[in-house]
């Protein structure tokens, strides 16, 4: 690819963006419910107190100049005050941030190990009782609610068998150094191999919660697409010349099987990213998913307007990093 | 394959693990399982009772309340009315800050201005100045005194003083206004050792502090060496971290739960009245509620002890007034709506209204299963009554404005009460034109009586005003009344030394591993 496609296609981000910017400003804005009344609640407060509330967060000033504001400030990558924070939006997002990307992470990873060697399976043995019975798990795994099944999980392993914890991300008897963010690379910087077993013990049932619905549907993307290549030309003429099983599956077979699967992955990362909050407010994640829905309720703008962007901006990066992936996978695919 | 020998690493390090749960605490940590984390760690800088439930094991405040909620001096040693708008407070010798710095009364007069100053807060005015009334200015008399000067007269200022916490002068001058938000020097039982976001507030024993208030034994430092605020927003997370011994005290415990957590060996259940008053207010401006004997029929419809006992659980004390019980200037003589079918059905048809009249009560999608019950106990006189569930965002303004509430019915709702004082909950609630006044009741002598406690020094003379008030308001029951909930925690037994609070607090300072 050269350098003046890359250019172009960072571009075409400009109106996505702009676009998203304009939607998400008038749906909080005009969703009725005002954020001055939500934080005065029962107290008592006159209405000149309410007003001069009202001025320090700049909701006085007429709409088209609030949306004016936000934009010119969000060029500069200032993204405004959180009204319940009283910090920088951004600062309190970048808090946030690695624990919902390390948890999404490790999600997507449980997700791949588990749906590509039985979607494989399935589409070698058709008809057969595992290709049945995977089927009826996947529908299953996609239809089912992921409170749920995380609150089971947590009943099962964290209450009934003492294995593993109920929430949170490490024990409160260690301290790590912060250095990224993300616990799996600090605790290994950090040289506690102890503190790295507690962060795995605390992703697990988070991470298969999040994961195992998206597993669920790739297992069935890729059970179709290797169907479908095995039944092709090339993989008989494979066969044909005496290439072993498992060589014909793995090389010839699966990269191309592949192909709509990354598709898949890219969509179901931005949706795992965007679509935790559920997760994370069960296991008491401390991620941006949580930070995100308290924020709608509370109709603190400045930082829904900075976190919807922010998933906007990863969709969109998510699909450019497929479509690299294809030509990676299938050089015939031009980008 | 990549994959397998992944997964086999995962499994390995999960399985050398010296037990997770070992590792999870100290054997002197106390651990709260709560429903929120800290907005920020300044005193001055939010309006939020989760925030402040936290902040106050890490600042203490010139005055507090004691168990039975009960106004005591905490910081202060002492405090007087010089007159109805000069208070004086005497500070107690030998308090430090976690910082080493000695607290004084530069520091006392210091807080106060920044949170009733405007741009006090580096230019932003704090949002907790309207908690603090009338108050203009703090002055320092001399190193152990300062004086509060009010701008008018407001006798409540003893009730409202708990809510606010001390900070040091010095420390807001070194790491300003933002370094506030999280880096606090309190002179509290417990300093922050670590605040994790979203996640937890780590907070050590702090080994100089002063005791805390002697009207509150035991005096002297705290008894963990640790105590651990984890969040966990989800009820069901919640109670599963008591029940597998994660966290020692958990809040806002469902009714739902309790046999739960009855039922388990080692956590008990822990009850203590609310500040919250219940009611449905009916829409005084609109037919058929403008008639005082359709609002009285309603009182008498509602059995409300067959809600409490079937829905609560039994954790709400029934309310013939506004006032919670323990509450300053309380009615204790309240006549009281017996529930009476009969009665209700005989004023409904005395006022004129038919049979099957259709009525909505509007509510929040929390307590949808409470307005649906009173709904069909309602619909026994014959009116037609369904519950309408609406966001909280959206309903609280709607039913605040009075133009946009004109074609409303009913609405079940709830008002705080935390400084437990009738000036804090009537005024907004009963007063013609409140902001809480969602029933649009007005009543002459009853803002007449509002007006006059709100001046009015003499605390006897205060405390028969409300109770007047009370009446008149009882009498033309502008709401249906319903019931003060309890507060309800899950408490493990490896702690002693905590009960729950009316105002909410989970103070630490006192609890220890029994």
């Amino acid at each position: 690819m050269t350098a003046t496609r890359l250019a172009e296609r960072l571009a075409q981000l400009l109106p996505v963006l702009f676009g998203v910017s304009l939607i998400v400003f008038l749906m909080i804005t005009l969703t009725p419910g005002d954020p001055v009344e939500i934080m005065l609640a029962d107290q008592r407060a006159t209405d000149e107190q309410a007003a001069a509330l009202r001025r320090d967060l700049g909701l006085d000033r007429p709409l088209v100049e609030r949306f004016l504001v936000f934009l010119g400030n969000a060029v500069r990558g200032d993204f405004g005050i959180s009204f319940f924070h009283r910090r920088p939006v951004w600062d309190v997002i970048a808090e946030r941030l690695p624990a919902t990307i390390e948890l999404t992470l490790v999600a997507l990873i449980v997700a791949i190990l588990v749906a590509i060697p039985l979607g494989v399976m399935a589409a070698v043995k058709r008809d057969s009782w595992i290709d049945r019975a995977l089927s009826a798990a996947s529908l299953f795994g996609v239809s089912l609610p992921g409170f749920w099944f995380g609150i089971l999980l947590i009943l099962l392993f964290a209450v009934e068998f003492r294995l593993l914890p109920v929430g949170g991300r490490i024990g409160f008897a260690y301290e790590v150094p912060r250095v990224t963010g993300f616990l799996l690379i600090d605790t290994l910087l950090a040289g506690d191999l102890s503190a790295f077993g507690n962060t795995v013990a605390h992703l697990t049932l988070p991470a298969i919660t999040l994961g195992l619905p998206t597993a669920a549907l790739l297992a069935r993307v890729v059970r179709s697409a290797m169907a479908e290549v095995l039944a092709s030309d090339y993989v008989l003429f494979a066969e044909a010349k005496g290439l072993t099983r498992r060589r014909v599956l793995l090389r010839h077979a699966l990269k191309n099987a592949l192909i709509p699967a990354v598709t898949v992955t890219a969509i179901e990362t931005g949706s795992l990213l965007g679509g935790n909050m559920i997760v994370e407010t069960v296991f008491g994640w401390p991620g941006l998913g949580r930070l995100v829905v308290e924020s709608i309720f509370a109709r603190n703008y400045p930082l829904v307007q900075a976190a919807v962007l922010l998933y906007a901006v990863t969709y969109v990066l998510l699909n450019f990093i497929a479509d690299l992936l294809y030509t990676a996978l299938n050089p015939k695919v031009r980008l | 394959m990549i994959g397998r020998r992944s997964l086999l690493a995962t499994a390995a390090a999960v399985a050398a693990m010296p037990g997770p749960l070992a590792a999870q605490t100290r054997t002197r940590d106390v651990r709260v399982g709560f429903s929120q984390d800290a907005l920020t760690l300044d005193p001055a800088n939010h309006r939020n009772r989760e925030t402040q439930t936290i902040i106050r094991n890490i600042h203490d405040g010139l005055l507090t309340r004691d168990p039975a909620m009960r106004v005591v001096p905490e910081i202060a040693e002492a405090w007087r009315a010089v007159d109805a708008k000069t208070y004086e407070f005497r500070i107690r010798s030998g308090i430090r800050f976690h910082s080493g710095d000695p607290l004084t009364a530069e520091d006392i007069a210091f807080t106060f201005n920044r949170l009733v100053k405007d741009n006090a807060m580096g230019g932003q005015t704090s949002p907790r100045k309207s908690l603090l009334g009338p108050l203009r200015d703090t002055v320092v008399v001399d190193e152990r005194t300062v004086r509060m000067i009010l701008g008018e007269p407001w006798p409540i200022l003893g009730a409202m003083l708990p809510f606010q916490e001390v900070v040091n002068r010095r420390q807001v001058e070194r790491v300003g206004q933002e370094g506030m938000q999280t880096r606090p020097d309190g002179c509290g039982p417990f300093k922050l050792a670590e605040w994790r976001r979203g996640e937890a507030v780590i907070m050590e024993r702090f080994d100089g502090y002063y005791g805390g208030s002697p009207a509150i034994p035991p005096v002297g430092p705290a008894q963990v060496d640790r105590v651990i605020f984890r969040v966990i927003p989800e009820n069901s997370a919640r109670i599963a971290a008591l029940l597998a011994g994660e966290v020692d005290i958990i809040n806002e415990l469902p009714p739902s739960a309790m046999r739960q957590v009855e039922a388990s060996p080692n956590a008990d259940v822990a009850k203590v009245n609310g500040t919250r008053t219940f009611f449905v207010a009916l829409n005084n401006a609109k037919a058929p509620f403008t008639d005082v004997r359709v609002r009285r029929a309603l009182n008498h419809a509602l059995d409300k002890n067959a809600i409490i006992s079937r829905i609560l659980n039994n954790t709400a004390t029934p309310l013939r007034g506004v006032m919670s019980p323990d509450a300053f200037g309380f009615n204790a003589e309240l006549p009281e709506y017996r529930h009476d079918l009969a009665r209700a059905r005989a004023l409904l048809a005395e006022a004129g209204v038919a049979e099957g009249t259709e009525l909505v009560i509007d509510c929040v999608a929390a307590f949808k299963e409470v307005a649906e019950a009173i709904a069909a106990l309602l619909s026994r006189t014959g009116l037609r009554v369904r519950a309408q569930v609406w966001e909280g965002a959206v309903l609280g303004p709607m039913w605040q404005n009075p133009e946009r509430r004109r074609e409303r019915d009913m609405y079940l709702t709830s008002w705080g009460n935390g400084a437990l004082d009738p000036s804090d909950i009537m005024v907004p609630t009963l007063r013609t034109g409140g902001r809480g006044n969602s029933a649009g009741f007005s009543n002459a002598e009853v803002d007449r009586l509002l007006d006059a406690a709100e001046t009015e020094a003499d605390q006897g003379k205060r405390a028969a005003m409300y109770q007047r008030a009370q009446a008149i308001v009882t009498d033309q029951a502008p709401w249906i009344f319903l019931w003060l909930p309890q507060d309800l925690y899950g408490v493990s037994r490896r702690i002693a030394g905590w009960k729950p609070q009316a105002d909410s607090r989970i103070n630490l300072h006192r609890v220890r591993i029994a």
